[in-house]
């Protein structure tokens, strides 16, 4: 597990502490009854504290899950990459 | 605080049981300051989780207006410009026309009255925290941002009209905004993007230092009692014994003005009921004539005791300590050399022990700020300004406790000292504060919050006696409260409290003779708990009862006529029992 994934999952175990870390790696808002719109918020607020980064408002309702997170930070990290 | 860090804590906390439930009222979105303000006051009490409930979004007034507090310990309300007026929020399309702003000044005042009358009213009946608008105005104003424009002059000036009233009120604590202008600079305060989207205005890192100032508010420390200073590159630049009193200064002409500045904050302190003591490694009589023939900004008046000797400054500290009868946890030992600190702090590891940073400006100023943290509080009593004159008169009365009971009566009877019960009301911060600190003369050791001080004397049989004490030597004020009730003709105390500045003057005797008297008693129950520090106490119930006292023990009146020696007070009542 990179070191990226081990800090989005302390992310998403701050915000759903009744999930282990299994069930993290596969949680999305349709399978976790708890992950509401505030969920999302905060999810949202935290990784991009986390992670230094800004989300656009239109990609937010696209992070409804573990791996949608994880996808984007990649993406994210790539096209910084790029830039640089 | 990291959002993910508040996160954690609340993580931690989440089996404890609910042990602080709070009305946050704002107008916008609570969520990221919901949870900082929860995570501090974790990390201030952290068995006691708050359970933070909100009210509706965007009509802050509303929420006040209608808040009911039952079962809810504080109010926190955080007042937004939004709150003042709609359109001085970046939600609202209301339009920001020259022809405008007439209407919204008049509006904002508006407003502002309708908060003040709304907190007011609410802060009667519980205690309220108050944080005014923190964010900055919108680009709304026809004078480029570096120029003050009327209006905005205009707004600016009625809110700090409404923080003036509301700091006055009591029972209310409003957040400093310098204070926080330190902790969260203006510029890194708005989140735009999160306030269109979500509602939420606040960066994390603002939200992170309002909920920490909030919580700070709703559980002030208590604050520290007593400040023990050394005198040679502390009080004053210069060693007293090598440079003469000629040799020391404190001025800007001898580059030592950070002395005199430590010295204007001591005055301060002391005239605001600090005890400041001296402990230093002198000679008494040059320390005596250094006060006496220089103009120090810090006068003798203002500090008792001194200890200037050759001994070990801890020996010195113990005697203060004794003098001043309060526990090393009170008090704040501050001295330029680092070996004396770590020699006080050895002995007292409870004290905090802090080197006098003489040569550093910039440490020296925070240090002036750390002592207006440890001491300060939100209101001042009589007391408090009597407080150091009451502990040289107290020396007097130790040494009559020691001699015979003749030469005591004698002394009683021509001290002229005067005894005044008051009927106190529950919002008395000086009977709310000697009931929540004083130890030694304690009947239980029982501590209360604000909200449950204030419910319990809502209870029409509970009583609330307030006793102030003065003498030809001076005034105590308020020495002693007594808290019980009053039911089918029996009177149960079930608080009383006296502070040790009043022993030795029978005053204790005279509580209970007041109480049997105007209650028209035949006997007092009393809740009486034994506590590591409440020997005073239990001692005076032994000299009554015979015996040590016992929890839920009785007083007959026969036995306390049997026991009271004669007392000399004139009493005068200012209470309707």
């Amino acid at each position: 597990m990179s070191e990226r994934d081990i800090r989005l999952l302390r992310c998403f175990a701050s915000v759903f502490p009744e999930l282990s870390p299994e069930e993290i790696r596969i949680v999305s808002s349709q399978s976790n009854g708890h992950w509401d719109s505030l969920s999302t918020v905060t999810l949202t607020a935290l990784v991009q504290e986390e992670f230094n980064i800004e989300i656009e408002p239109e990609v937010v309702p696209e992070l409804d899950s573990f791996e949608a997170f994880r996808a984007y930070l990649q993406k994210s990290d790539s096209c910084r990459s790029e830039r640089l | 605080m990291k959002l993910i860090e508040a996160l954690e804590v609340m993580k931690r906390a989440a089996s404890e049981v609910a042990g602080l439930r709070i009305f946050l009222a704002c107008g916008f979105t609570p969520l990221h300051l919901q949870t900082f303000l929860s995570a501090e006051l974790l990390v201030s009490t952290p068995r006691k989780r708050p359970e933070i409930e909100s009210g509706l979004f965007g009509d802050l007034v509303g929420n006040i207006e209608r808040f009911e507090p039952r079962g809810i310990e504080n109010l926190v309300v955080v007042i937004e410009w939004s709150d003042i007026d709609l359109r001085l929020a970046a939600r609202s399309g209301g339009g920001w026309r020259v022809s405008q702003m007439a209407s919204i000044i008049d509006s904002a005042h508006e407003s502002i009255a309708r908060l003040e009358r709304a907190i007011a009213g609410a802060s009667v009946q519980i205690p309220t925290v108050v944080c005014t608008p923190s964010l900055p105005l919108p680009p709304m104003f026809t004078t480029p941002r570096t120029e003050e424009s009327p209006p905005e002059a205009q707004l600016r000036c009625a809110l700090a009209s409404f923080v003036e009233h509301l700091s006055q009120q009591p029972g209310l604590r409003v957040v400093n905004t310098q204070y926080l202008d330190e902790l969260s600079p203006l510029a890194g305060r708005y989140d735009l993007k999160s306030d269109l989207t979500s509602g939420f205005p606040y960066t994390l890192q603002h939200a992170s230092a309002v909920g920490k100032v909030l919580a700070d508010l709703i559980r002030p420390r208590a604050p520290k009692k007593g400040l023990i200073t050394d005198l040679d590159d502390t009080l004053w630049a210069g060693i007293l014994g090598d440079d003469g009193a000629e040799g020391i200064s404190w001025d800007l002409e001898h580059k030592s003005q950070m002395h005199g500045l430590y010295q204007q904050v001591l005055g301060s302190l002391g005239s605001s009921g600090v005890l400041i003591g001296v402990a230093s490694k002198n000679d008494p009589s040059a320390v005596k004539s250094a006060f006496e023939e220089n103009n120090l900004l810090l006068t003798q008046k203002d500090i008792f005791p001194f200890e200037t000797h050759w001994s070990r400054k801890s020996e010195s500290v113990t005697r203060i300590l004794k003098t001043w009868n309060i526990s090393a946890d009170s008090v704040l030992f501050i001295d330029d050399s680092p070996m004396e600190v770590a020699e006080v702090q050895t002995v007292f590891p409870d004290m905090e022990c802090i080197v006098f940073p003489k040569s550093d400006y910039q440490a020296i100023w925070e240090l002036l700020g750390h002592l207006r943290d440890s001491f300060g509080k939100s209101a001042q009593t009589e007391e408090d300004l009597l407080r150091t004159a009451s502990i040289r008169q107290a020396e007097i009365w130790r040494e009559l406790e020691n001699s015979s009971e003749n030469l005591a009566d004698d002394f009683l009877k021509a001290a002229e000292s005067h005894i005044v019960f008051h009927t106190s009301e529950p919002v008395d911060q000086r009977a709310f504060e000697l009931v929540n600190k004083t130890n030694q003369f304690n009947l239980n050791g029982k501590r209360f919050s604000e909200r449950e001080w204030r419910n319990l004397l809502s209870d029409p049989e509970v009583f609330l006696l307030a006793v102030s004490y003065k003498d030809k030597f001076g005034s105590l004020g308020v020495i002693a409260v007594i808290m019980g009730r009053m039911y089918a003709g029996k009177v149960n105390v079930n608080s009383w409290v006296m502070s040790c500045r009043a022993f030795s003057r029978r005053i204790e005797y005279q509580c209970l003779q007041y109480i049997l008297d105007a209650f028209g008693a035949d006997e007092i129950a009393f809740d009486y708990a034994a506590t590591p520090r409440n020997t005073p106490l239990r001692k005076f119930l032994t000299t009554l009862l015979g015996s040590p006292p016992v929890p839920g023990i009785r007083l007959t009146k026969d036995q306390f006529l049997t026991k009271v020696p004669r007392l000399f007070h004139l009493v005068e009542e200012n209470a309707h029992v």
